[in-house]
């Protein structure tokens, strides 16, 4: 989903949803606040486990079931031998009835044990999931702390100078921007930048690192792994700045517009003060909620971003794991994927509860 | 109790040469103040002239639309960008020193903003910055008038929240959400009085306050004013606000001054129909309701007013002559002038004799509730 | 409202309310938003586009035939944006592949909305524990990330029927807009209409269709326009990226192949890729622009008061 369209509905109502109903009543029965959070994060997760087990087992064409096939067919095993090699690939014995798979399953994911590549044969797939998915927090990271911080920079400079010509074009070229799909902005990157003009080496952008370099503190290993993260890391910002843009243009516009700013200048503060401490703190806020939903937009993103530069990180693999109908590297990276959304959510949760005081009380009463 | 030593706001750029009487702390002179709209100018402040005497509190009362609020703002250079002061000045004057308000350059005016004047506004509930503890809002107002020692500032505001009796240790780490209606208002108060101002504006300050609220808040007003000898400008469209806390009232229509005399001289000695017609619709404690009145019709268009006097249309005494020209302010008493052609055919329903010696009565009506609503 | 930093309340009146007023009809909406430049804008790219997608096919002789000798050609009279891997034309195929990616768009927002005006107004309305719950499960489906989800769900089950993957994206992407759809009907709940309706005892479920839903339109358009931007962005990137089959003829497949067999490499080829490139990029630009205007237009409060 294009990212930045959505913040603009769903953040406005976000506030009301949470500060209402879900806080007041499951969050009277948890207590507070913080709580409250942290509960509504372990279920989410629990679901999304719960959920990815079922579509393996449930699902039309039985991937275990279809794969155990495969092996008798293709490598000459008995049934039973089969039925063990999936057992152990799929983390949980196939024969057990299905409540005790499921709770194999959860409990083997407590352990961490997610599982084995059925193509890479004998990795596992949290292996896998610790060497891809730093690459992929670390540029998602990155592109959602830029983006959120030059939005925020130029919205405020829009709404104190609304209705001028540089108000305009940013507007339009704001509106224009975050309406077009981030995929197509990558293919015509490396149409345009990559092929035609010979701009940016994108075949050598590909993979996370250098061949050579490794991970270590140096100035070099940084440099390296943020020239192979540019590339997606710049749609990633392209794609959302301008939804942050418009977002924080109308809420400085609106927070302008409110006596306590008003009395500010009153009380002969200085404007570097009013504009950081009162027009844009209060201003930034719904920002925060929006920020929780940006960040599954654009890890989603990441999925079809990470194939078009071949940025090696989890989405990359996500998309190799589909294609070669890898089942259980695909149930582990989704898992990990939610676990990732809902961990940032938490985050920016906790944030907004640090940042607006009215929250923390709502929540302890 | 000061603050450090008080720096000078101005500089050069701001002094005038105008002489103001030496008891004279604000002196506003032929302001007008307009403001642009799609229809044309707004004419929400005309020709308005009165001076502010030190300890002094003067009441502007009027009906919602005829310009107190505006001017107010003015006095202060808060206006938005739509609003344009057209003519006029506005001179303050400190030990001797005056300067023109409009003349000031941005830091000058910041500098004399809650220095010299501090304002405290109508929606005291949104006045504070909701993510900020009332100490900090305490500490950013003083730091941006050069008082940086935070223990010395903490100090202060609690003896001020003592002032305005509210509890230091509760309040001043408090959130303005955790702080009810009446708390915020008596906080903005105390706040007012932070840096020692000579002119404290307070724009309805009761208004949005329950019953008993707007006691205190009153009583509180009135200790403050005789402790601290600040002058005080009142905005409100509550008469018996004006007869318990001011010394003079300045009755405004459309934009206009059109009476302005001792508290004494507006109840009892009234030289204006519309300031009569305000009179007449506050309930009175004593008596027949059959003696409340509301004025009839509504307040004008401030962008087609009205020809000649801009009340006529509505007044019960208005002859021919109201509608050619707008009367100038006439001197009809002892510091008291009426702005009517026919301020002689004006009759208090006070009484003009027996009424003289007995406050009490106006005052009472002054605990009535919502008098507003009648004249409004 | 700040403290007369404004004229007067009698001497100003906002446009808004005039506006709102206007929009009741669709003559009205069409003005309004021919009115203002981006709501012009997004009406003209969404026409062209869904004319696009109901004429363009008409315009196409039967089945494209693959011609050996025009491999790759470069744009000409004959084929004025070249042709692909197997010699067939970019225009014909640019005229064709819109009409499915809408069809799926519309019933994918369709379900969507549905499932969302549904479940916002029954917790708006009902209250109590099934808004508590509807509103937790929202916002735990809100924070799976959908796109990965649907690209497993591609692996597990094959979306060979388009009218199946319609349904799973709009299964998937409703959260979002049940959150709007129940703060709307939460606020409509409070006017006089309703109230008066409740009084009357009419039923909840006559309160809601006949009170609250025609007074919700102009949401549920904007609803469904994001819902079809949503819906266009999953099907075309998952067939991009090769995780749907690649059977028929839309924009997606397209951009698959010439990415696949290496179109972007030519110069005389680059057509067969940027064609359907800006294609969807117009139309998700169009329908963003006009969900924009829209939003400006019915509630002049969004683009100011967001909290």
């Amino acid at each position: 989903m294009s990212a930045a369209t959505s913040p603009l509905v769903a953040s406005g109502t976000s506030r009301g949803l949470r500060g209402k109903s879900v806080r007041s009543r499951i969050g009277d029965i948890a207590g507070n606040y913080w709580v409250g959070r942290i509960v509504k994060a372990i279920l989410t997760i629990y679901l999304v486990v719960t959920l990815t087990f079922f579509l393996v087992r449930l699902m039309p064409g039985n991937p275990v079931e279809s794969f155990i096939l495969n092996l008798v067919q293709t490598q000459g095993l008995t049934y039973p031998q089969a039925q063990a090699q999936a057992a152990s690939l799929f983390s949980f014995d196939v024969n057990a009835p299905l409540w005790q798979q499921y709770v194999d399953y959860l409990g083997n994911l407590i352990h961490g044990n997610l599982g084995v590549s059925i193509v890479s044969t004998g990795t596992p797939v949290s292996v896998m999931i610790l060497q891809y998915l730093p690459w992929t927090l670390f540029s998602v990271g990155l592109a959602l702390l830029i983006s959120f911080v030059l939005g925020i920079t130029l919205g405020i400079l829009m709404a104190y100078r609304r209705d001028t010509l540089p108000d305009h074009v940013l507007s339009t070229i704001a509106a224009f921007i975050s309406g077009v799909p981030n995929y197509l902005l990558a293919i015509l990157i490396v149409v345009f930048l990559g092929i035609r003009l010979h701009l940016v080496p994108f075949t050598a952008m590909r993979g996370s690192l250098s061949p050579g370099v490794s991970p270590n503190l140096s100035l070099q290993f940084i440099g390296d792994a943020l020239f192979h993260a540019s590339l997606p890391i710049t749609v990633y910002v392209l794609t959302t700045v301008g939804g942050w843009m418009l977002l924080m243009k109308s809420n400085t516009t609106s927070t302008l517009g409110e006596d306590y700013v008003l009395v500010a200048r009153a009380r002969g503060l200085r404007d570097g003060r009013i504009t950081a401490a009162y027009v844009g703190r209060n201003a930034m806020l719904p920002l925060i909620s929006a920020l929780a939903i940006s960040v599954g937009f654009i890890v989603g993103g990441s999925t079809v971003i990470e194939q078009i530069f071949v940025y090696q990180g989890i989405g990359w693999i996500l998309g190799s794991a589909i294609v070669s109908l890898d089942y259980t590297v695909m149930q582990g990276i989704f898992l990990i994927l939610t676990i990732s959304v809902v961990v940032s959510n938490l985050l920016a949760d906790l944030l907004y509860g640090k940042l607006d005081p009215r929250v923390r009380i709502a929540g302890s009463q | 109790m000061m603050l450090g030593t008080r720096r000078n706001a101005f500089s050069r750029s701001g002094a005038s040469d105008a002489s103001v009487p030496a008891d004279v702390v604000l002196s506003v002179r032929q302001l007008s103040v307009a403001y642009v709209t799609r229809r044309g100018p707004v004419q929400a402040v005309r020709d308005v002239s009165f001076d502010l005497h030190g300890g002094e509190s003067l009441a502007l009362i009027g009906e919602s639309g005829s310009g107190k609020t505006t001017l107010g703002m003015a006095i202060n250079r808060l206006l938005g960008s739509s609003a344009q002061i057209t003519t006029g000045e506005v001179l303050y004057q400190r030990q001797g020193k005056v300067t023109n308000i409009l003349t000031l350059n941005k830091e000058q005016l910041r500098r004399f903003h809650w220095q010299e004047c501090a304002i405290v506004f109508q929606s005291a509930l949104n006045s504070l910055n909701p993510v900020l503890r009332v100490a900090d809002q305490f500490v950013d107002t003083a730091r941006a008038h050069g008082q940086h020692d935070r223990g010395q500032i903490e100090q202060r505001a609690s003896h001020l929240l003592r002032l305005v009796q509210l509890d230091p240790g509760r309040v001043l780490h408090a959130y303005p959400h955790e702080l009810s209606g009446g708390m915020r208002q008596r906080v903005l108060l105390a706040l007012g009085l932070l840096l020692e101002p000579q002119v404290l504006v307070l724009d309805e300050p009761t208004t949005a306050l329950d019953i008993l609220t707007q006691r205190v808040i009153i009583e509180t007003l009135r200790q403050l004013k005789q402790e601290l000898r600040f002058s005080m400008i009142f905005i409100s469209h509550d008469l018996s606000l004006a007869a318990e806390l001011a010394d003079r009232v300045a009755t405004m229509y459309a934009g206009r001054i059109i009476e302005l005399g001792s508290v004494r001289d507006i109840f009892y000695h009234t030289r204006h129909p519309y300031t009569l017609g305000l009179l007449q619709s506050v309930p009175p404690l004593r008596g027949t309701l059959e003696d409340l009145r509301s004025i009839p019709g509504s307040p004008p268009d401030l962008i087609t007013l009205p020809s000649g006097c801009k009340f006529h249309p509505r007044c019960p005494l208005a002859g021919p002559e109201c509608a050619q020209e707008d009367p100038p302010a006439f001197v009809v008493g002892d510091e008291h002038t009426s702005a009517c052609l026919r301020w002689q055919e004006v009759r208090s329903p006070r009484g003009e004799e027996a009424a003289i010696g007995e406050p009490s009565r106006v005052m009472h009506s002054a605990r009535t509730p919502r008098a507003e609503e009648a004249a409004s | 409202m700040a403290i007369g930093t404004t004229a007067p309340d009698a001497v100003l009146t906002t446009d808004s309310n005039v506006l709102v007023r206007s929009a009741q009809s669709v003559g009205g909406l069409l003005r309004s938003l021919a009115r203002r430049p981006s709501g012009l804008a997004g009406l003209i790219l969404v026409t062209f586009f869904v004319l696009l997608s109901a004429v363009g096919p008409l315009f196409v002789p039967g089945n494209l035939q693959p011609d050996v000798t025009a491999i790759y050609a470069a744009p000409s009279a004959a084929h004025p944006l070249g042709t692909d891997s197997q010699g067939r034309d970019v225009l014909d195929q640019v005229l064709l592949g819109g009409r499915t990616l809408l069809i799926i768009a519309v019933i994918a927002a369709g379900m969507s909305t549905l499932i969302a005006v549904t479940l916002g107004a029954s917790a708006a309305f009902l209250g109590g524990v099934v808004d508590a719950i509807i509103v937790a499960v929202t916002d735990m489906w809100l924070t799976i990330p959908q796109f990965p989800l649907l690209a497993v769900l591609a692996g597990f089950i094959h979306f060979t029927n388009p009218s199946f993957m319609a349904v799973i994206i709009g299964v998937l992407t409703w959260p979002s807009l049940t959150r709007a759809v129940r703060a709307q009907v939460l606020s409509l709940r409070q006017r006089d209409y309703v109230e008066a309706a409740r009084a009357l005892d009419l039923g909840t479920r006559r309160i809601i269709f006949s009170e609250i839903l025609p007074n919700m339109m102009a949401y549920i358009a904007i609803n469904f326009s994001l819902g079809m931007v949503a819906a266009i962005y999953f099907q075309t990137a998952l067939y991009f990226l090769g995780f749907a089959p690649l059977a028929g003829n839309n924009w997606g497949i397209m951009i698959n192949l010439a990415w696949v067999q290496g179109a972007i490499f030519f110069q005389q080829s680059i057509w067969y890729i940027l064609a359907p490139v800006t294609a969807i990029a117009l139309f998700s630009i169009g329908l963003v622009t006009l969900t924009r205007a829209l939003e400006e237009i019915f509630n002049p409060r969004l683009r100011g008061n967001l909290s």
